[in-house]
């Protein structure tokens, strides 16, 4: 039979760097869980991506059990991301003009399909795109589709 | 560590949300709780600051109306209610890890009593009852002992009823410093010296005859060099926190080193390595 659920819970947390203070702490505490065991194991699973910005829903068990699925990080993370290395900059305020290439919106695209069961990858390009451009990000290069 | 919780409202919510978070990703913001008018979003204490906040671009143009208050919630033991009533964690017969409310209905020849207040290492995790059961097996008596990454202390607790010479302890978190000191007044040991930080401390280290590293993937990738510099040739290197997937990684960097494999544990997908320095 399967467990019951006591609660879900949705944080986004950076890769590898899980740690018992909040918002983890209350949450998963208040709900008996050992908090620890959560933050080596979401540490250990997140090594390759040190540092990114993940969403990860928790399930907490009614008997103070847990699993945890983590998601591709956001598409404005992985954006921010993609202008840092167009600029090769390393200060962490990126520039106030930045772009990035359509071959780079397929990229991003591709990354987060996996999290988007239902989209094409043209509307995940497009959903992309409108999040880029969103940032102030202009989008560089021929639309592979009318934009 | 002391944490700084601001609460933001976005109007609308999408998508200038996804876009504040990762603004404020780049500004050591570290974990983050939507609610449904905005975000939650938490910094240590010490890295905050107003002007940084007032300085993101979204905050100033016309996406979204975005306002934000902010509170300072100090450090507390997050974890009591699962410390209330944990099961103590018995490791081959012989020794057993447990908290001072416990009382056992036998003897074991390892007692250790262990306070945790939010440290790591209870036993209860896979890695540290794998670090516990490979230094059972070890003869370490008179070592000279180094606990990377010591969380509770439980592992240099052990090494100490084994009759270790000295044992040096080391964590990055104050809180773990803390819980280390009163886990080993805990056991009436008095071999067992502990400093916050990191491998860096390890530049005026020698001579060491066993070290242990449960910490992760990463970090013992990027500091074996410094433990393999601290130790006396065939000294033994105790790593874990990692999975089995990992194992090739750490086994490339460690045999670079001149470090021969000795014995590796497996259990749920996580892998303990024990490594002789040639």
């Amino acid at each position: 039979m399967a467990k019951e659920i006591g609660a879900i819970i949705k944080l986004q947390v950076k890769g590898g760097a899980a740690n018992p203070a909040p918002p983890i702490g209350p949450a998963l505490g208040a709900k008996g869980v050992n908090i620890m065991e959560f933050c080596k194991q979401f540490n250990a699973r997140t090594q390759e991506k040190a540092g990114k910005i993940l969403p990860v829903i928790i399930t907490v068990y009614v008997d103070k059990s847990f699993e945890f699925i983590i998601k591709q990080p956001p598409v404005a993370v992985q954006i921010l991301e993609a202008t840092k290395l167009k600029s090769g900059s390393p200060e962490p305020n990126r520039k106030k003009v930045a772009s990035i290439s359509w071959e780079q919106v397929r990229e991003i695209a591709d990354v987060k399909m996996s999290d988007l069961n239902c989209f094409t990858p043209e509307s995940a390009m497009k959903m992309v795109a409108g999040t880029a451009r969103s940032m102030g990000v202009t989008l560089t290069g021929q639309a592979p589709f009318n934009n | 560590m002391d944490y700084i919780e601001v609460s933001f409202s976005v109007s609308p919510k999408d998508p200038a949300t996804e876009i504040l978070i990762a603004e404020l990703g780049e500004l050591n913001y570290e974990m983050f709780q939507e609610t449904e008018s905005g975000v939650l979003a938490y910094v240590p204490a010490d890295l905050f600051s107003l002007d940084n906040l007032n300085s993101i671009e979204l905050m100033n143009n016309d996406l979204a109306l975005i306002s934000f208050e902010y509170k300072l919630i100090q450090d507390q033991n997050w974890n009591s209610e699962w410390e209330k009533n944990f099961q103590p964690i018995i490791v081959d017969d012989t020794c057993v890890v447990r908290a001072p409310f416990h009382h056992l209905d036998k003897e074991y020849l390892f007692d250790l009593i262990v306070e945790p207040k939010m440290s790591f290492g209870t036993g209860h995790h896979e890695t540290t009852f794998l670090m516990l059961s490979h230094i059972l097996t070890l003869n370490i008596s008179d070592m000279k002992v180094l606990d990377m990454g010591c969380g509770t202390a439980v592992l240099a607790i052990l090494a100490a009823k084994k009759q270790a010479k000295e044992i040096l302890a080391i964590d990055i978190d104050e809180w773990a410093v803390e819980n280390s000191l009163e886990n080993i007044t805990r056991n009436n040991i008095t071999n067992v010296k502990v400093i916050k930080g990191d491998a860096q401390l390890l530049d005026n280290e020698s001579d060491y005859d066993l070290v242990f590293a449960n910490i992760n993937r990463n970090i013992l990738l990027k500091d074996i060099a410094k433990y393999h510099a601290v130790m006396k040739k065939n000294a033994f290197l105790l790593l874990s926190g990692f999975f089995v997937t990992d194992i090739n990684s750490l086994l490339e960097a460690s045999s670079s080193l001149g470090f021969d494999l000795q014995n590796s544990l497996e259990k749920n997908n996580w892998a303990m390595l024990c490594l002789k320095k040639q």
